[in-house]
C-alpha cells in the first residue's frame, strides 16, 4: 500500500521552539512566591539516625521552614510500597533526603542545610546483591514483609530479598539431561546513569484551595497525580499535574521518584510552590540508577546445534527500595533467552536490597543485561559446537511458531530476526577482517536482540481529536516527549488516518493532566505501537460522526459515504459532496438550523490480553509486541595502549513499519552510541562505604563526539505488526541492547579474550593482554 | 557592585552580588533561560554562551568578569521572526532531540562561525567537543553546522 505520509521525513514540530531557546523545562518555570528546597544526603549509606538538629539552620536567613522525615508515616509505590519520602529513623543509601531546608532564595536554601547536624549509629553496607543475600546480612528493611504489594510479587522474609521471580518451561532444569554440550558463565552489567543532560526536578504547590498543583521533569504525570492524591488523602481530581519540555530520559524519570519527597516538603508550607532540581551531583546520588544486574547463565544445545535448554539466575542490585527495580528483573529474567527458542528454561530473578541508589528503567529495562550473558555465550557455545555462529543461530531464531519462555506464540506479525541477521553479516562480516599488525588487532563481533515491552496491564494510552471549523485538526494526548520525537510521529499517524496534510494537524505541546487524556506513562518504546493505534481509533470515530451528518446533509446511507479528508460524499457520485470543514461543529443549513455532532472524538489503545505471570510457573502473555533485531561490530584494539577502537557498527531491526526514517535513523545512532559508552567506559562506582565515586560527567564519562564509529550502517526491515499503526514497532530502547555483546565478540575475535565484564576500559584490556601473554 | 555589560545588543547596568554566576545572572536575573544548566561544573557545555566572541561555560564565568563586555545567548541568535541559519540548519537536520544541550550547541558553533565561517569538518568538532548531548545526536549536529558554514 502506498502511504502518502507515513515513511516521510517531516520534520519535529518542536525542534523550533528548542532551537530559539524558548522551550520552557521544568527549571525555566517560575511562579509568584516560589520557594526553594535544598536536601540534605547522609553521610552514611546505611545508619541509624539518632538525632537531627535542626536549630542553627532555622535561624539563617531567608529559611522559612526546615523538614524532616520524623513522624512521617507514608510509605508510598504501586509495586511494592517501601519508599517514604524522606529517611525515617535510618538511612539506607547516601543519596536519601534525610532533612531539608525551604528559604526564599536557593543560595539560602544551600547555605542553611550546612547547618543541620544529624548523628548517626552506622550500620554494614552492602553495595553488591551477593554481599546483601549472606545469611548472616543485616536487614536492610526490617520488615520487608509488612508492606504492601502486588499479589504477584513475594519477598524472602527475614532476608533482603524483596522478590524472587522463577519462570519454568517444559522441565526446566532437567531439560539438560537432553543436552549434548553445556557452556555456562556469570556475566556482569554494572551499576550505570542516564545521565540525561536536564537534571530531574519537580515543583509542588499546596494551594490555599485544599488541592495540589505540580510539575515535574517526569514522563509520568498520572502516577505522580494518583500518588499524591493517595499519599495526601484526596480526590485525584483535585491534583493538577504538568509535564514541561523534558530534556532526555532514557527511562529515570519514569515511575513517581522525586516528588513525593518535594511533595512532603511542600506540604510544610502550605500556600508557596517549593522547587527542587537535582545538582548534577544529586541526580546521579538521589534519582535512579540504571543496570545493577549479575547474570549467571547456562545454555545446553543438541550436537546438531539445536539448543535444548536454558538456566538463568539474575541477582539484581536493586538499590535501597526495590519499587523501581523489581519489575526489571523479572523482565530481565524472563527475557534472558534472547531471541532464541528453548524447549526448557528455568530462570529465576531476584531482586536485592542494597544500600545503593535504587535502580529504575535504563533503555532496555533489564533486556541489555541478561541478553548480554545469552550473546556471549551463543557465541561460546558455537565453538564448542564448532559451528558458526550465524548458522548456530539459525538454527534457533525464533520464528513464526516459537514459544518463547513466558508460552508466548510467536506469530509472522512479530518479525523477522533471521532478516535482520542477514543484514549484519553482508554489512560487517563480507569479505576478510584486517590483518593483525604492529599497533593493532582487529576482530568483528555479532550479537541478536529481542525486546518485549513491560508495563501494567492496565497500561493504556489515550487520544483526544478535536476538528476546527477550517478542517484542521487538534490532538491531544498523554505522552511525554523526552527528544524521542513521539510528537512528529502523532503526526504523521493522524495525517495519513485522517487523509489531512500534516501542516493542518497540531499536536500538543505539554501535558496537563487537567485537560489530557489518561496515559498510564510514557515508557518502554510503547508509544508509536499504542499512541498511534489510539490515534488511529479516534481518527476512524471522527470520520464516523463526520459521515453521520453528512448522510443527513446529503440524504444518503452512512455506507455509501467516503471520505477523503477534505469532502464526504456519495461513493457512486462524487459530485454529490459536502466539505468537511462545513461539518465540523454541525452542519448549519439554509435557515440556520444546525444538525450533526461535533467532530470530536477520544479513544485509548492496550496491548491486547497483556497479562500477569502466573504465580506457579512465571508464564504468560508479557510481550505480546515483541520486536526482533541484530547488531555488529568491526574493532580495533590498540595493542600499546588497550584502547578499543569501534570501526564500524551496524544495527538492523524489524519495526514493521517506519514512519519517519530521519527520526529512525537518529533514535539508533544515538542508542548505538549510548552503547558504545556501556561497552567501554560507563561505570557507576560505589566505594566500600556506599559513596559513589564518580557522581558527575568528568568521572561518568558518557560519549562524547569523538567516540562516534567512523562508520554507521543503519537498516530496518518492515514485516508489519499486528497492534502499531500501520505496523509499526517501538525502536527506542532497542539500538542499545545488543551493542555490548557485539562489542565483547568481536574483541574475542580480536585478541582471544572473553570478557564477562563491562565496562571493557583500556586499563582493563591492558592487563587483560598482559595476563594472556603470560598464561601463554 | 555595580556592572555594565551588553547581552543580545542591549545594554545593562546592574547592581550584582561578585559571586553571582553568569549563568545565574542570565538566567534569574534577566530572565534568558534559553542557556541551559547540565552540571554546572564546566563539563558539559549546555549553558555555553559567546562572551567578546568566544564560547563560554557561563556556569564557570562570574559576574564581575563580564564588565565592559558583551554576551550573546541563544535569544540573540534569531533576528526578530529571521532565524539564524545554523538554527534553521538544526531543524532541517533533526539535530534537536530532547533540545537540552541544542542552545549550548547552537553557540558554540556560532561562535566557530563567527571566525572562521568556512571550517573544516576537523574544526567543526573541535568546537563543539566541550558539548555533551546524551540523546548523542552528534553526527547530525556536525551535518547540520557543515550544511551552515557550507551555505
Ligand atoms: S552547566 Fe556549565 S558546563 Fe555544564
Ligand atoms: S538533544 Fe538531548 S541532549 Fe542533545
Amino acid at each position: 500500500m502506498e502511504y502518502k505520509y507515513i515513511g516521510k521525513p517531516l520534520p519535529r514540530p518542536d525542534a523550533i521552539s528548542k532551537a530559539t531557546g524558548k522551550a520552557i523545562y521544568l527549571d525555566d518555570i517560575r511562579i509568584p512566591g516560589m520557594l526553594y528546597a535544598a536536601i540534605l544526603s547522609p553521610e552514611y549509606a546505611h545508619a541509624k539516625i539518632i538525632n537531627i538538629d535542626t536549630s542553627s539552620a532555622e535561624k539563617m536567613p531567608g529559611v522559612v521552614k526546615v523538614v524532616t522525615g520524623k513522624d512521617c508515616c507514608i510509605r508510598y509505590g504501586d509495586n511494592i510500597a517501601d519508599q517514604t519520602p524522606m529517611a525515617v529513623d535510618k538511612v539506607r543509601y547516601a543519596g536519601e533526603p534525610v532533612a531539608a531546608v525551604v528559604a526564599e532564595t536557593l543560595e539560602q536554601a544551600n547555605a542553611a542545610v550546612e547547618k543541620i547536624k544529624v548523628e548517626y549509629e552506622p550500620l554494614l553496607v552492602y553495595t553488591d546483591a551477593r554481599e546483601a543475600m549472606k545469611e548472616d546480612a543485616v536487614l536492610i528493611h526490617e520488615h520487608q514483609e509488612e508492606y504492601k504489594r502486588l499479589p504477584t510479587l513475594k519477598c524472602i522474609p527475614d532476608t533482603n530479598v524483596a522478590n524472587y521471580y522463577r519462570l519454568i518451561k517444559g522441565k526446566g532444569e532437567e531439560g539438560f539431561e537432553e543436552a549434548d554440550v553445556v557452556v555456562e558463565g556469570e556475566f556482569n552489567y554494572p551499576i550505570g546513569s542516564a545521565a540525561a543532560m536536564e537534571p530531574h526536578g519537580s515543583i509542588v504547590w499546596f494551594k490555599e484551595d485544599q488541592s495540589i498543583e505540580c510539575w515535574s521533569s517526569s514522563v509520568c504525570p498520572f502516577i505522580i497525580r494518583q500518588e499524591l492524591a493517595h499519599t495526601f488523602d484526596m480526590p485525584v481530581s483535585e491534583v493538577r499535574v504538568h509535564i514541561p519540555e523534558i530534556g532526555g530520559s532514557f527511562g529515570y524519570k519514569s515511575d513517581i521518584t522525586v516528588e513525593i519527597t518535594i511533595a512532603w516538603i511542600a506540604s510544610f508550607v502550605p500556600g508557596r510552590p517549593v522547587k527542587w532540581v537535582a545538582t548534577r551531583r544529586e541526580d546521579f546520588t538521589s534519582t535512579l540508577s540504571g543496570h545493577g544486574i549479575r547474570t549467571f547463565m547456562k545454555l545446553g544445545a543438541k550436537k546438531n546445534g539445536k539448543l535444548v535448554a536454558i538456566k538463568s539466575k539474575i541477582l539484581h542490585s536493586g538499590g535501597a527500595f526495590a519499587e523501581t527495580p523489581v519489575n526489571v528483573t523479572i523482565t530481565a529474567t524472563h527475557n534472558s533467552g534472547g531471541p532464541y527458542e528453548y524447549e526448557h528454561c528455568f530462570m529465576e530473578g531476584y531482586t536485592v536490597y542494597t544500600n545503593t541508589t535504587p535502580v529504575g528503567a535504563f533503555r532496555g529495562y533489564g533486556h541489555p543485561e541478561s541478553q548480554f550473558a545469552t550473546e556471549r555465550l551463543m557465541d561460546m557455545l558455537a565453538r564448542k559446537l564448532d559451528m558458526d555462529p550465524f548458522k548456530f543461530r539459525e538454527v534457533n531464531y525464533l520464528r513464526e511458531g516459537s514459544i518463547v519462555a513466558s508460552g508466548e506464540k510467536m506469530w509472522k506479525t512479530n518479525g523477522d530476526v533471521q532478516a535482520a541477521a542477514k543484514k549484519i553479516q553482508e554489512a560487517i562480516f563480507d569479505g576478510d577482517k584486517p590483518e593483525e599488525d604492529e599497533d593493532y588487532y582487529y576482530g568483528r563481533g555479532f550479537a541478536a536482540l529481542s525486546k518485549a515491552p513491560k508495563g501494567a496491564t492496565f497500561s493504556t494510552k489515550g487520544c483526544y481529536m478535536k476538528m476546527n471549523i477550517d478542517g484542521s485538526v487538534s490532538i491531544n494526548m498523554g505522552g511525554a516527549e523526552q527528544g524521542q520525537g513521539l510528537r512528529t510521529v502523532v503526526k504523521q499517524v493522524a495525517a495519513e488516518a485522517l487523509q489531512i496534510p500534516p501542516e493542518k494537524i497540531h499536536c500538543y505541546t505539554e501535558i496537563d493532566t487537567q485537560f489530557s487524556p489518561y496515559e498510564w506513562q510514557t515508557i518502554g518504546s510503547m508509544f508509536t505501537v499504542q499512541g498511534g493505534r489510539a490515534v488511529i481509533r479516534a481518527a476512524n470515530k471522527l470520520i464516523a460522526i463526520l459521515k453521520k451528518t453528512a448522510s443527513q446533509v446529503l440524504k444518503a446511507d452512512e455506507d455509501m459515504l467516503d471520505y477523503n479528508g477534505e469532502y464526504v460524499y456519495l461513493r457512486n457520485d462524487p459530485s454529490i459532496k459536502v466539505a468537511v470543514k462545513d461539518l465540523a461543529r454541525g452542519y448549519i443549513t439554509s435557515d440556520g438550523i444546525t444538525i450533526g455532532e461535533i467532530a470530536q472524538a477520544s479513544a485509548d489503545a492496550r496491548l491486547p490480553r497483556y497479562s500477569n505471570p502466573d504465580p506457579e510457573t512465571g508464564q504468560g502473555t508479557l510481550g505480546v509486541e515483541y520486536t526482533f533485531g541484530a547488531q555488529g561490530a568491526q574493532i580495533r584494539v590498540e595493542k600499546k595502549t588497550g584502547k578499543v577502537i569501534v570501526d564500524h557498527f551496524a544495527s538492523s531491526f524489524d519495526i514493521g513499519r517506519v514512519i519517519n526514517p530521519l527520526q529512525a535513523r537518529g533514535t539508533v545512532l544515538g542508542g548505538v552510541l549510548m552503547g558504545i559508552g556501556a561497552a567501554l567506559h560507563e561505570e557507576l562506582i560505589y566505594d566500600e562505604q556506599g559513596h559513589q565515586k564518580n557522581p558527575h560527567y568528568g568521572r561518568y564519562r558518557i560519549p562524547k563526539m569523538r567516540d562516534i564509529p567512523p562508520k554507521s550502517t543503519v537498516d530496518f526491515i518492515e514485516n508489519p505488526g499486528a497492534v502499531g499503526p500501520y505496523g509499526a514497532r517501538g525502536i527506542g530502547e532497542h539500538p542499545f541492547l545488543a551493542v555490548v555483546p557485539a562489542i565483547l565478540n568481536a574483541i574475542y575475535d580480536a585478541t582471544g579474550i572473553d570478557f564477562y565484564e563491562i565496562p571493557i576500559t583500556p586499563e582493563k584490556m591492558k592487563q587483560a593482554l598482559a595476563d594472556r601473554k603470560e598464561n601463554a | 557592585m555595580l556592572i555594565e555589560f551588553k547581552v543580545n545588543a542591549k545594554q545593562y547596568k546592574m547592581d550584582v552580588c561578585p559571586t553571582m554566576r553568569l549563568l545565574d545572572l542570565l538566567r534569574e536575573e534577566l530572565r534568558l533561560t534559553g542557556t541551559k544548566e547540565g552540571c554546572g561544573e564546566g563539563e558539559c557545555g549546555s549553558c555555553t554562551v559567546i562572551m567578546e566572541g568566544k564560547a563560554v561555560n557561563s556556569c564557570l564565568v562570574l559576574a564581575p568578569q563580564i564588565c565592559g563586555k558583551e554576551i550573546i545567548t541563544v535569544e540573540g541568535l534569531a533576528d526578530d521572526r529571521e532565524l539564524d541559519l545554523l538554527q534553521q540548519k538544526f531543524m532541517e537536520h533533526s539535530a534537536v532531540e530532547c533540545g537540552f544541550c541544542t542552545p549550548g550547541m547552537l553557540m558554540s558553533a556560532k561562535a566557530l562561525l563567527m571566525k572562521n565561517p568556512h571550517p573544516t569538518d576537523e574544526e567543526i568538532r573541535t568546537a563543539i567537543a566541550g558539548n555533551l548531548c546524551r540523546c548523542a545526536g552528534y553526527s547530525k549536529i556536525v551535518a547540520a553546522i557543515k550544511d551552515a558554514a557550507d551555505a
